[in-house]
């Protein structure tokens, strides 16, 4: 064991002595539903009572010794092109990580890791669906060494030079977390998860009985006031009302729990976010790695004045899993001058903000509302085949909206492409601004539906890695045919003669 | 890395095979792969329309599903083999000095384009069936996330290996590709 370290000069080192109390922590948590619920539903007076009842410590005793176990077999080496990291006991690995193909840097504290002084860290590469490497736990100094070591290609910084000061990017104060959490939807995701958890994990008709109860109760009630439909649509309404402002405040301190002393910060081309107000999160990407931007602008930014910018970056996502982790938000809400100087900072290329726009032809927005058209009248028409009353008509008060929607939407879609950068726009009530250097692009594709063949044009998908399903498609649509295969064949181009850089 | 010669001597495998011509015209594929989509397509449509009739005729009372199944999963079959011989026939792959490109569709037309500079693997595949009309399909992986592969199945298994070995050059070349 100890002569291959021979020839390097570094030795190998182990996690923090208390790491397996993390890994048990960790275990526990997956499985913490069945654990709870052999405790509580499998209890005693079933069949193999005794069993039953000793099996959950079995199993926990097990978890102990399995995490312990790891403690003593992972052992890491700080070498000087990267990391080698060996572990398992019966199943050995050795792992080599080249720093150059490390793409994030994530150091998380759980309240925990910080009763401890420790830090879990995680090192993520391009693609894949795992981290690189995931070391669970350092001491905090340990993880900070480890972090800047990576940043710094492998190379320690010298202890005389002046440290280099990370210029401090952005940081928010509360009452703009507060302002975040007021914009975001993350009360309404918490509690439709928290539902849909609950309706798994409890008996079917445990918590269906409990709100038919309370339905009916409530009901019960107001059939008792013998109000009129105004009253009761009143009450309704303020129901509804109280409803969202709950959901509001519970967005508020959900912000202020994960954005607390949000801070962005910049050391020698790599950026930094540090954030939390528990649990601390700092997570570290290299500026060239970043893939795309979204800039973003829905109705409530727009009345608080305000746009969130967004990053793609190639690392590894757990598909489904809407990992918070990585470094995506650049800003999650701040003034657009100070969007427009983050970008204009980070990517001088761009010459963010913007002004020569190649407009959509101002006849698609017929085309963006067709979609809404289409939908309304099958809607109707099978409300009217249903229900046989006038009332199935009333969809169809929503078409004059959705025609000026169209036309709004139309009027502020656009591109810009040059010579660095392609770029999007769109959206009208809620705004989005998408960009990406030509060199991040990665395939082209020209499409054409038959509508497209019809009115002569066509749409250009530009792909991008590590584009979320949820950020605006980089695509330009209802371009003319001619322009749009120019478009194309430029791209192509370009594309060509540049190399790719991550 | 740093004590590597900075040029490489260049294999013996490089001096054998020169580096394999650009193909800068559309290419259809091959006309004898038209029988295996029109198998494939075939198969692909009889099974779900088999199962949608049955279930449309057990809900709307008509006939009897074992009666339906069967003669609209027949033409459900036609229907997916004639698609599929479309499908094949509206099917054209070039590669020039951009790269490679693929257009496919009459109906719904596309035409992608992978740079040869953006590749990040390929994948050259052979099925049994395929083998036997000395067919291949080529997977080619980008980094992207809506074109992450960009498959064409029904290649001439030569040309295949020809692009295959051509889009793959520069990832020897590439020194710093991930």
């Amino acid at each position: 064991m100890q002569t291959e370290a021979v020839g390097e000069d570094k030795p190998e080192r182990r996690l923090h002595p208390w790491s397996w109390l993390f890994v048990l922590v960790q275990q526990l948590k997956q499985f913490l539903v069945p654990l709870v619920a052999l405790l509580v539903f499998g209890g005693s007076g079933g069949p193999g009572g005794f069993w039953a009842g000793i099996g959950p410590l079995i199993a926990v005793g097990v978890l102990v010794v399995i995490s312990v176990l790891q403690y003593f077999t992972y052992r890491y080496r700080i070498g000087r092109d990267g990391l080698s990291i060996r572990d398992g006991w019966l199943h050995r690995s050795l792992r080599e990580i080249p720093y150059s193909r490390i793409h994030n840097v994530v150091l998380h504290q759980t309240v925990l890791h910080r009763l401890f002084g420790v830090a879990e860290v995680r090192l993520e590469s391009a693609g894949g669906q795992k981290p690189e490497a995931q070391m669970r736990v350092l001491r905090l100094d340990e993880a900070l060494a480890l972090e800047s070591l990576i940043k710094h290609r492998g190379q320690a910084p010298d202890a005389d030079a002046p440290a280099v000061q990370a210029d401090s990017l952005l940081s928010l104060p509360t009452a703009e977390v507060i302002r975040l959490g007021l914009v975001s939807n993350r009360g309404m995701i918490v509690m439709a998860a928290a539902f849909g958890a609950a309706w798994q994990m409890f008996p079917d008709q445990l918590l269906a009985h409990y709100f038919e109860r309370f339905a009916r109760q409530l009901f019960g009630y107001a059939s008792h006031l013998h109000y009129g439909w105004i009253t009761t649509a009143a009450a309704a309404a303020a129901l509804l009302l109280l409803a969202a402002l709950l959901l509001r405040l519970l967005s508020v301190l959900l912000a202020l729990v994960q954005y607390h002393g949000f801070r962005l910060s910049e050391e020698q081309r790599r950026l930094t976010v540090e954030r939390g107000l528990l649990s601390k999160l700092r997570t570290s990407v290299a500026r060239r790695r970043i893939q795309a931007w979204t800039l973003h602008e829905g109705f409530l930014h727009r009345l608080l004045k305000r746009r969130s910018l967004r990053i793609d970056t190639a690392v590894a996502e757990q598909q489904g899993k809407n990992d918070q982790r990585a470094l995506k938000e650049l800003a999650p809400i701040a003034t657009p001058d100070a969007c427009d100087a983050l970008i204009q900072h980070l990517l001088p290329q761009a010459h963010w903000p913007r002004s020569e726009w190649t407009p959509l032809p101002t006849a698609a927005w017929w085309r963006l509302f067709l979609p809404t058209l289409v939908f309304i009248v099958v809607l109707v028409l099978a409300l009217v085949s249903y229900a046989h009353t006038a009332w199935a008509l009333l969809p169809l008060l929503w078409l004059p909206w959705g025609v000026y929607a169209a036309i709004q939407q139309a009027r502020r879609a656009g591109y810009a492409v040059d010579e660095r950068l392609v770029a999007i726009r769109g959206g009208w009530w809620s705004r989005h601004w998408r960009f990406a250097e030509i060199d991040k692009l990665q395939a082209l594709r020209l499409v054409r539906s038959p509508m497209d063949r019809r009115m002569g044009t066509a749409s250009l998908w530009m792909d991008t890695a590590g584009a979320s399903g949820l950020a605006p498609p980089l695509r330009i649509r209802f371009l003319p045919e001619a322009e749009a295969r120019s478009l194309y064949s430029r791209l192509s181009h370009a594309l060509a003669r540049r190399r790719m850089r991550w | 890395m740093s004590d590597l010669p900075s040029t490489p001597a260049p294999s013996p495998a490089e001096f054998v095979a020169p580096m394999a011509p650009l193909v800068a015209d559309w290419q259809h594929l091959p006309a004898r792969g038209a029988k295996l989509a029109a198998f494939s397509g075939a198969l692909g449509s009889a099974i779900p329309f088999a199962v949608a009739s049955a279930f449309l005729s057990r809900l709307a009372d008509f006939s009897t599903p074992w009666l339906v199944a069967p003669v609209v999963g027949l033409l459900g079959a036609a229907f997916g083999a004639w698609l599929g011989v479309k499908r094949h026939r509206r099917t054209l792959w070039k590669l020039d000095e951009q790269g490679f490109a693929l257009q496919r569709g009459r109906w719904w037309q596309t035409e992608s384009r992978v740079p040869i500079s953006r590749v990040q693997h390929l994948d050259l595949k052979r099925g049994p069936l395929e083998r036997a009309f000395k067919l291949a399909t080529l997977v080619i992986h980008t980094a992207g996330t809506k074109m992450a592969a960009v498959s064409v199945s029904g290649l001439d298994g030569e040309d295949a290996e020809r692009l295959r070995d051509r889009l793959a050059r520069q990832l020897d070349h590439d020194d710093d590709a991930l």
